[in-house]
């Protein structure tokens, strides 16, 4: 072993880093901007799960337990009417409300017994599980007034159900992650190759249009990629049984429109990289943050205020809400919240197409 | 006239490349069914000159015309054939395969066992072309470059790496195919392969320095070799 050979290979490696600022910057840059993200996610203040409270009791104790609700860190808690609690839980305004019937204070003085009704949205389970301690937590306060109380709420949910575990909740966006992001980096990288091995000079120096060549790589891959998604879709629902009311042929349509726009995507970001290694730095740049705001892993109703405005403009987060909208709530096309989400993927798929046939002429000139 | 002769007219040309000229007021013609070379040390512009006869260099001034058409024009690139320095080529494809899809971007399917025959590598037709060695996969790339068969065939040092024996047969089929009417421009900087041509376009700074015959070239440089005659012209102009 001789020290100053092992010492060339560390001083080629240093001095290969230091002309390639791109990937310097994403060294020393980008774990910074994820962390800050992570961060202003979790303690940036954002806000709490909204819930309602329908406070029908006759007797005295509704009223305490309302009041204690409202002030309520954990939730957002308001009062409202039954039609209106049940109007706004359907619209998604609302994660859940409690109803406290009109024998609430009398069953409790007469049975020793509290039963409230609580009424959940059910498709996120973070939220349902807050509002659930949130509401028993209000009732600690009854209890140690009375003593010997039991505490037997009778919960109910608009979709999924007691069953309804973590994987029924991410699979769904997850069908559309794994396709998104794998399809982006190979196209990414197959367009690369292209260029790396000279063969994208021999193609635009041939009559070939870019349109043509643009259009020729988005069915290739869209092949292979509609394949792919049939399989996870397969997987998904036959081997894991993830949770699934919706119709197939729809969350096919929309992983299809998800593949197709990963593919533009991918050869338009491959006209910003140099190389392979470029392209796949794209990963922690394009990829990890779509993953952090696009309500996957975090509910976006209870992102911080600018978080929540940048979620919005992000295709996955539509797509992952259109994905769950057919498979917690069984959307169909009627639905305006599932038009809202398949247009949006639809019109990202067509901002890819012409941004990439647009620049592919520029670089190539 | 002018556009029935000639397969390449290029006029005034320049262009740079940061504050670099690479291609300084050149201007050059090429007549139909000739072989031409172009001749030049390193970075004297000869792939760039290449380059913007088939529209992948815009120039910023001056005018390039392909078989009569005024550049850049994508359907007049359907007759002109184009091999580049690097062997380009898909090396998860066969070296059939290769060949048929190049055929088939430019609107031609048959062609393709010619194509491979020419170039000696119809029995290697099935193999995959990273199995290939360096000689065998600049011949693939020229059989690319001639399956359909242009009538502009543009060659950026095709024969780098091919043996001997193979250069004397290629140069064969090259002067069948000008005898054919095809006009062929070679880039070069090997000699030996600048005295087959018809005609030889000196190349340096970007600028045409002598053009004629390998025989006119000599006389007027006043030396017997060709190298030398390379060698003493360019001193005289710079």
């Amino acid at each position: 072993m001789s020290p100053s050979r092992v010492g060339a290979i560390t001083k080629r490696i240093l001095q290969q880093f230091r002309r390639d600022h791109r990937t310097l910057g994403l060294l020393f840059g980008a774990p910074l901007v994820i962390l800050a993200l992570l961060g202003y996610l979790l303690r940036g203040g954002g806000d709490v799960p909204k819930m309602g409270i329908v406070n029908l009791d006759s007797g005295p104790l509704g009223g305490i337990v309302a009041s204690t609700l409202e002030s309520s860190k954990t939730v957002s808690a308001s009062s409202m009417s039954p039609t209106d609690a049940n109007g706004r839980l359907r619209s998604g305004d609302i994660a859940g409300y409690v109803l406290l019937p009109s024998n609430f204070s009398a069953k409790a003085q007469q049975s020793r017994l509290i039963a409230p009704e609580i009424h959940l949205e059910g498709s996120q389970p973070g939220l349902s599980q807050s509002i659930l301690q949130a509401v028993s937590q209000s009732f600690v306060g009854l209890a140690g007034q009375a003593g010997g109380i039991q505490f037997m709420p009778r919960i109910s949910f608009l979709y999924g159900g007691p069953s309804f575990d973590t994987l029924d909740y991410f699979g769904a966006a997850f069908i559309g992650l794994v396709v998104f992001f794998l399809v982006f980096v190979i196209t990414a990288v197959a367009f690369l190759r292209e260029r790396g091995q000279g063969t994208l000079e021999r193609l635009m120096a041939s009559p070939l249009r870019r349109a043509e060549i643009v259009l020729g790589y988005m069915l290739g891959f869209t092949v292979l990629a509609l394949v792919q998604s049939a399989e996870v879709l397969a997987f998904s629902l036959l081997v894991l049984h993830v949770h699934n009311v919706g119709n197939v042929a729809l969350i096919f349509v929309l992983e299809a429109l998800m593949a197709i726009a990963a593919v533009n995507l991918g050869i338009f970001l491959s006209m910003f990289a140099r190389t392979e290694f470029q392209a796949v730095q794209f990963i922690p740049l394009v990829i990890v943050p779509q993953v952090l705001l696009a309500g996957i892993i975090f509910p976006i109703s209870t992102e911080p205020g600018p978080l929540q405005a940048l979620s919005r403009v992000l295709p996955l987060t539509y797509a992952v809400e259109g994905l769950r909208n057919i498979m917690i709530k069984g959307a169909d096309l009627t639905w305006s919240s599932l038009q809202l989400d398949l247009g949006v993927v639809l019109g990202f798929c067509v901002l890819v197409i012409l941004a990439g046939a647009t620049t592919l002429r520029r670089r190539v000139a | 006239m002018a556009t029935d002769t000639y397969a390449v007219e290029v006029e005034g040309v320049a262009k740079r490349f940061g504050k670099q000229p690479a291609l300084d007021g050149i201007s050059l013609s090429i007549r139909r069914g000739e072989v031409y070379g172009l001749l030049g040390p390193n970075g004297a512009g000869k792939t760039t000159l290449i380059r913007s006869l088939v529209g992948l260099v815009a120039p910023e001034q001056g005018t390039v015309t392909v078989l009569g058409r005024r550049m850049p024009q994508l359907a007049v690139l359907a007759r002109v054939g184009y091999m580049t320095q690097q062997a380009a080529l898909y090396p998860d494809l066969s070296a059939e395969e290769n060949v048929r899809f190049f055929g088939a971007i430019h609107g031609r399917e048959n062609g393709v066992r010619e194509a491979l025959e020419f170039v000696e590598l119809w029995d290697r037709r099935k193999s995959v072309v990273s199995t290939l060695s360096g000689g065998m996969r600049t011949r693939c790339s020229l059989a690319c470059a001639l399956v359909h068969k242009p009538d502009l065939l543009l060659l950026d040092e095709p024969t780098v790496g091919v043996d001997p024996q193979l250069r004397v047969q290629l140069w064969d089929g090259f002067r069948k195919m000008a005898a054919g009417g095809t006009a062929i421009v070679v880039s070069s900087h090997v000699m030996d392969e600048a005295e087959r041509c018809d005609r030889l376009g000196l190349i340096r700074f970007g600028k045409l320095l002598a053009e004629g015959t390998v025989a006119e070239i000599k006389t007027r440089a006043g030396v017997d070799r060709l190298e030398d005659a390379f060698l003493k012209l360019s001193e005289v102009s710079s």
